[in-house]
């Protein structure tokens, strides 16, 4: 029995040995030489509710990837794992990504839920992974040591739009719906002390993702509530909630979040949208990318940041392989850190400060015009 | 005053479109005491099927066919696509577990609502579809009465779900397929001794039940215009609710479950909040059913020991 468990231990870690070469560092034999291969994974719903957005930000990780393999010459190859923006799916989809010994780093989740349960995994696995579009404060706090974010958090979109909706469209009373998820009740909870503050009534309601009717929440907007909250991560559902609004001849105007930029899917007049990415077909710099994007149909602001992780991704195995060494997942880890590009797809520079937050993110308003068009607010 | 109506009124619509597919749900326990977790998935089918004849005659916004004529043509193909879906689940995968256990046709309804969830996932996309119903039936369509507002989508799906309800309680109550159905439903082994096809019976009960899933599902396609392969779960669940506090296997109790449920939901909104609604309607759910575990309507089942 005893000689069984050293045959057993010693397999095992022959097993850990090999696992650690797989993963750890080390000097490629030729130098920069050497081919550069390497893997990297993308979590994103790429089915589910809002898999409009998934596929979205799959098409653009596919598309960052192509032009930077072809530019660096590198050949690096993504692997998929699907979350639903559910965080049990995400957990899977992470376990399977961080079991697979190829993969160095991975784009996503979109979530700020799924960050929350997939963070201790990659901290495990000391695996970079950066995501375009979880916005939530806490996760830059120094939980979650190998997560990056390449878009800005919560708390500046919150101080941002509150403030707009205080300054601007200057409502009486407001009504905030959040949908029950993370990233919908840290939005409420930065934006409403600023609306109470400013001496607004703020009728605080909650629903479910997967709420499809509106009309009973609808018949309490009072005729003084003049702007309606909605920090939501389904398009479709706010589509909806107009309808309903104007169903029940209610005017309020409904100021959304991240999610809502869907000009697909979303298309209130008068709306108000606040997103973390740019309407980058108005970026000139972005002409290109805009051309070879549109081969997969329309798209909004969330597949753009994930061009951005993936790139930054891309550069720092490229960055690994120049400086003749084998791409790792710890020193790729480590390229991402030192991030410093001057100019990104979003139109701003990308560098990340010690909790993983980019340094320069910002936000974006847009408010849709009578044709159903999404027009930049400028500041 | 004009709120208490508003809700009132939200609540009707949404109660007769859970009354609707409770129905379906009673009816197929009613003659084979099985659960059959795949109903919300035919009101999901239902709806696509919806979807696609707007797209067929043009789209929202460019109807090539009158709007009550497309009504029609959406609610039958829907109906028909939803009840023939019901047969062939219950022939092929219902029947061959009729003597088996509770438990495996149990299984079966489940494992049937994951493979129709996942096909339509591959066959339509995980997006949302929008049938847009305001650019062909226009708000302005309704009526206002004060601050209460109701438009004909609305008035239109509660007064098809009635004269659904009250066709099949006819049919049931007063024709030939309607005694075997409650033959069945009693005792099937005798049922069969007196000559009685179980076989079609069955089989048309889960046509009947299924198509009014379908019809469901094109109305909720209609009032709520979002479509996506994962609408019929909820649908499913309520549905299911509906028909237990209603007294599962009544049919008048399933009407009324309905619409208990969609008016505790629209009241608890209005007059308490949106964030307690699910835990005060099931809170209130659970307390009726402790009063009265047969459900509202249903009959205490005695057995001879």
């Amino acid at each position: 029995m005893k000689g069984r468990n050293i045959i057993a231990a010693s397999a095992l870690g022959a097993l850990v040995a090999a696992g650690c070469g797989s993963s750890g560092g080390g000097t490629t034999a030729g130098g920069g030489s050497k081919a550069c291969k390497a893997s990297i994974g993308i979590e994103a719903p790429i089915t589910g509710p809002v898999a409009v957005l998934g596929q979205e930000q799959l098409h653009f990780a596919q598309l960052a990837l192509s032009l930077d393999n072809k530019q660096n010459k590198t050949k690096i190859t993504l692997v998929q794992g699907d979350t639903q923006l559910d965080p049990k799916q995400a957990t899977t989809a992470t376990q399977q990504l961080t079991s697979n010994a190829n993969v160095l780093a991975v784009v996503g989740p979109a979530g700020s839920q799924e960050v929350e349960a997939v963070g201790p995994l990659f901290a495990r696995a000391t695996m970079a992974f950066i995501s375009g579009s979880a916005t939530n404060v806490t996760l830059t706090q120094g939980k979650y040591p190998t997560f990056f974010r390449v878009v800005s958090n919560d708390h500046v979109q919150g101080m941002n739009d509150a403030n707009y909706i205080v300054n601007n469209l200057h409502p009486k009373a407001v009504m905030i719906v959040d949908d029950q998820e993370v990233y919908s009740t840290g939005l409420v909870g930065f934006m409403t002390p600023i609306l109470k503050a400013a001496g607004i009534k703020v009728d605080h309601q909650s629903v479910s993702q997967k709420l499809t009717d509106f009309s009973s929440l609808v018949a309490k907007v009072t005729p003084a509530t003049s702007v309606v909250i909605l920090p939501w991560q389904v398009a479709a559902n706010a589509q909806q909630f107009g309808r309903n609004l104007a169903q029940q001849h209610k005017k309020a105007v409904i100021f959304g979040t991240d999610g809502l930029f869907s000009p697909d899917a979303f298309k209130i007049p008068g709306s108000y949208v606040s997103a973390f990415g740019p309407d980058i077909t108005a970026i000139p710099a972005d002409a290109s990318l805009v051309t070879a994007a549109k081969k997969y149909g329309s798209f909004g602001t969330f597949g753009p940041p994930i061009f951005a992780a993936t790139h930054v991704i891309d550069q720092a195995i490229a960055s690994v392989c120049k400086a003749g060494q084998t791409p790792s997942r710890s020193n790729v880890l480590a390229a991402i850190k030192n991030t410093n590009e001057s100019t990104s797809i979003l139109g701003q520079p990308i560098s990340f400060d010690s909790h993983g937050d980019n340094a320069h993110g910002k936000f974006f308003l847009f408010k849709i015009n009578s044709a159903g068009k999404y027009e930049l607010i400028p500041g | 005053m004009g709120f208490f109506f508003q809700e009132l009124v939200n609540g009707i619509v949404v109660g007769a479109l859970y009354s609707l597919i409770a129905l379906g749900f009673s009816m197929v326990y009613g003659v084979l005491k099985l659960l059959n977790f795949a109903h919300g998935d035919l009101y999901m089918v239902g709806a696509f099927a919806g979807y696609f004849v707007i797209q067929w005659f043009g789209g929202s916004k460019a109807l090539t066919i009158p709007v009550p004529l497309l009504l029609v043509i959406m609610f039958v193909l829907a109906a028909a696509l939803t009840g023939g879906l019901g047969v062939a689940i219950e022939r092929f995968a219902y029947r061959p577990l009729r003597n088996a256990p509770r438990i495996a046709p149990l299984i079966t309804a489940i494992g049937i609502s994951f493979f129709l969830e996942n096909a339509a996932l591959l066959l339509f996309g995980g997006q949302f579809r929008i049938y847009n119903t305001s650019d062909f039936i226009p708000f302005s369509s309704g009526f206002q009465i004060g601050s209460v507002s109701v438009d004909a989508v609305q008035i239109m799906v509660v007064v098809l779900g009635i004269a659904l309800m009250i066709a099949l309680q006819q049919l049931v109550v007063r024709t030939k397929l309607g005694k075997q159905m409650r033959a069945v439903a009693a005792d099937r082994e005798a049922a069969e001794m007196l000559g009685i096809n179980v076989n079609f019976t069955i089989a048309a009960t889960f046509f009947l039940g299924s198509a009014l899933a379908g019809v469901a599902g094109v109305m909720a396609g209609l009032l709520f215009n979002q479509v996506t392969n994962t609408i019929g779960f909820l649908a499913g669940l309520k549905a299911f609710t509906a028909a237990v506090v209603g007294g599962i296997g009544s049919l008048p109790g399933a009407m009324l479950g309905g619409l208990l449920i969609g008016m505790a939901e629209s009241f608890i909104t209005g007059y308490v909040s949106s964030t307690f609604t699910n835990l005060l309607v099931f809170g209130l759910l659970i307390a009726v059913m402790l009063v009265r575990p047969s459900g509202l309507l249903g009959q205490v089942q005695l057995q001879k020991v």
